[in-house]
């Protein structure tokens, strides 16, 4: 593991860390709320980089991990009295666990094959919840405000969400970083350029997608428990939303699919730029056909994102963009 | 490496500048004192200086998120519309407490999007860079039940309006309160109606869209309407965006109902009714949610005739004076006339429920602080509690119990039927309750 070796690495550390620090340092909750969405948004585009940037599988359904993770912490939550941390571990396992099933049935499937198969997960996960009574079907489930005393009163309990979810974004970050600079990662991006190639030169295609498939499911399953969890309720149509997934990958394409910098900052441009359109008078329709209209120029013209152009324009930043 | 890190060093620093730059540049709170986590809900308004005998004014601060833009935007603007004209009233003359105190009312808005996420952010910020005396709900019970969430963290009295879920209030929460009839009530009445038009009447179909308001609705009714000794020969549910509602029909038919109930929202409702017209099934009683009300119901035609639908409140709905003097409640705010006229003359049409509970949500808060004498969030709460009062709304009263504090216990839905005029067009009329009724029913249905 030679990460830490790249200044890239402590660059995008030091970012998120600045970002998640901010809020600490000012104590203020309406910064803290911005800073929460933000966070989330870059730990659902890095862990979805993982699979989409080093392997090249496009997955459309990814926000059934944040689903079905968010569903399996908040019945755990809910119903059996679980706490966050131990719920939240619950609901990346349960996300991680659907994705090695999956991994086998779909990985199998290349291109725009694999790319339908899991809009159509997407669907028939939400469908399953939707009918599925000890979820609470199509009603959901909700928390009692009680349960916010565990964690040193119900504002407290914000701000524990927020510490969790800023270890996690450093976490999927950290790992990311890893997982890219190891022998895995290799394999990974071998199978990104040549997946037959790469068969033939010996590196085990199937179980290597299989584990970044996992990997990249792990961390939405944990975002999923700790939203809902500060949501206080559930329901099968907030957990599985399919213009998400495709504003997620709006973000990892932004940024630069590939680099770990790059969903990162995608994802950061892009919850900014959301905002702004949400709330303009002339855009407010548009904001997801603009999603749309800016997928397709940067697949067209800067198909590597922002970092990626960046680091194709100026090689002196190699290793501090990766 | 060296150049390397000094690159880093140099990037760190414009990160951190731009991240500080961001905190600042949206309206984010800065050098106020932030409030401290910790604390527990604490009285956030201060009562005047020191009575005086020559008046003094103090503005109270209302936090609303609305839902200017997304799924929301139509209901959301009518109750909008509803709490502005309030405003424009109350500021009229003002809130006079018992030492003087001259208390104006002003708003602090924000578009919530229609989405959960946006709507936490923004009840916090009201909160906290904002500093709200009270909040009124953001409209839908989702959005509702988000907003609920931070309003009782922050501790904060919060009148929920346009949000009908029951599990909202059943979660612990001391400082929301609840002024639309609860889902579970939405179609009890109808069981009622049916019940009182006719007494032989036994098997009831239910087909309801499959979301958390109509399952929440349904579920109720049906257990309801058991407890009463109907039939339910038919229960099904339907996915949100259904357009073909012909297998549920054929299964109506099969099961040969009395009535048929259920429905679930605008779009899916109105293409239900229409297609049960034109497969001409025979059934003396429809009673379909949220569509009917609708203005825009009657461009069906024909198949909207006899269908009857739960209403919050109708401008015909007879609640006056009179009748909370017969009922021995309280009265408080202008008349229903008055309340239409006025309404009407701001906008230039009849306001419809959800511009009425947006209003209504303005005049209990108004009412409440006037019982408490004081801002102090404790003293208005127990106002809140103890407020047992007919309106231009209806009749308004919280659940105080532990399990479900703040539920609305007193508001009933009015039902209303598409009837014909006399010209031979379609209109609403209340059909039920017995007391606010505009016309009879019609029973059966013949088709």
């Amino acid at each position: 593991m030679k990460a830490w070796r790249y200044p890239a690495f402590w660059l995008t550390l030091g970012l998120v860390a600045a970002a998640g620090a901010v809020v600490f340092a000012t104590r203020s909750a309406t910064l803290r709320e911005e800073m929460f969405l933000l966070l989330m948004f870059v730990t659902l585009a890095s862990s979805l980089n993982i699979l989409l940037g080093f392997t090249g599988y496009v997955n459309f359904g990814h926000i059934v991990f944040f689903g079905l993770g968010g569903y399996v912490g908040f019945y755990l939550m809910s119903q059996h009295g679980w706490p966050l941390w131990w719920a939240t571990l619950a609901g990346g396992l349960a996300s991680a666990l659907l994705a090695w099933v999956l991994g086998a049935a779909t990985l199998r499937l290349r291109g725009a094959y694999f790319a339908l198969a899991t809009i159509g997960v997407n669907e028939a996960v939400r469908a399953f919840v939707n009918n599925f009574r000890p979820f609470g079907g199509p009603t959901g489930m909700s928390l009692n405000f009680a349960v916010y005393r565990q964690y040193g009163g119900p504002a407290n309990a914000l701000w524990w969400t927020f510490g969790a979810m800023f270890g996690l974004t450093l976490l999927v970050i950290l790992i990311s970083y890893l997982v890219k600079f190891s022998r895995f990662g290799l394999g990974l991006m071998s199978i990104r350029e040549d997946e037959d190639a790469a068969m033939v030169l010996g590196v085990r295609t199937p179980n290597l997608k299989t584990w970044a498939f996992v990997l990249s499911a792990l961390f939405p399953g944990m975002v999923g428990v700790l939203f809902f969890f500060k949501n206080g309720n559930v329901e099968p149509g907030d957990a599985f939303r399919l213009q998400m997934s495709i504003e997620i990958i709006v973000m990892v394409m932004l940024g630069g699919s590939g680099t770990v910098l790059g969903p990162a900052i995608g994802s950061a441009a892009y919850e900014r730029l959301r905002g702004y359109l949400l709330t303009s008078p002339i855009f407010k329709n548009l904001h997801l056909a603009l999603a749309g209209f800016l997928l397709l120029i940067i697949v067209l013209f800067v198909p590597a994102g922002l970092v990626g152009w960046l680091r194709n324009r100026l090689p002196k930043l190699r290793r501090v963009l990766e | 490496m060296t150049r390397a890190f000094r690159v880093i060093l140099v990037l760190s620093m414009l990160a951190a500048l731009a991240l500080s730059g961001c905190a600042k540049a949206t309206p984010a709170p800065t050098a106020t004192q932030p409030p401290k986590p910790t604390s527990p809900p604490a009285a956030q308004p201060t009562v005047a200086p020191t009575p005086k005998p020559t008046p003094v004014t103090k503005t109270v601060v209302i936090g609303f998120t609305s839902s200017k833009t997304g799924s929301q935007e139509v209901p959301s603007t009518g109750q909008t519309r509803g709490l502005e004209l309030w405003l424009e009233q109350v500021n009229a003359k003002g809130v006079t407490l018992p030492d003087g105190t001259i208390v104006k009312f002003e708003f602090k808005t924000y578009d919530d999007e229609s989405n959960k996420e946006r709507v936490q952010q923004l009840y916090t910020k009201l909160i906290n860079d904002d500093k709200t005396n009270f909040l009124i709900s953001p409209y839908s019970s989702g959005l509702t039940d988000a907003a609920a969430v931070i309003a009782e963290q922050y501790g904060q009295i919060m009148i929920t309006t346009g949000a009908a879920s029951d599990a909202t209030y059943k979660k612990g929460y001391q400082l929301v309160f609840q002024l639309y009839t609860p889902a579970s009530r939405y179609l009890t009445g109808a069981v009622d109606l049916l019940a009182k038009l006719d007494p032989t009447a036994k098997k009831i179909a239910i087909v309801h869209e499959n979301d958390k308001f109509s399952t929440d609705v349904v579920n109720a009714a049906k257990a309801y309407a058991e407890s009463k000794g109907y039939e339910i020969v038919l229960f099904e549910g339907y996915d949100s965006g259904t357009t073909d509602f012909a297998p549920f029909i054929n299964k109506i038919i099969g099961a040969a109902p009395d009535a048929i109930m259920g429905g679930g929202h605008f779009a899916d409702g109105s293409t239900f009714a229409k297609q049960m017209y034109e497969k001409q099934v025979k059934v003396k009683f429809i009673a379909l949610l949220v569509a009917p009300p609708e203005l825009k119901f009657a461009d069906i035609g024909e198949a909207a005739f006899g269908i009857i639908g739960p209403s919050q409140w109708e401008p015909q709905a007879a609640y006056s004076e009179a009748s909370a003097k017969a009922a021995g409640i309280q009265w408080y705010g202008p008349s229903v006339a008055d309340f239409v006229n006025a309404y009407n003359a701001k906008y230039g049409e009849n306001p419809a429920y959800h511009a009425a509970g947006g209003y209504a949500a303005g005049l209990i808060l108004q009412k409440a602080i006037e019982d408490a004498g004081s801002l102090d969030t404790a003293k208005v709460k127990a106002a809140l509690d103890a407020m047992d009062v007919l309106t231009c709304y209806g009749h308004v009263k919280f659940d105080t119990s532990a399990e479900a504090h703040g539920l609305q216990v007193a508001h009933e839905m009015v039902y209303i039927q598409w009837q014909k005029d006399a010209s031979g067009k379609l209109v609403k009329q209340v059909v039920w309750p017995a007391e606010g009724k505009s016309a009879d029913a019609i029973y059966p249905l013949s088709r």
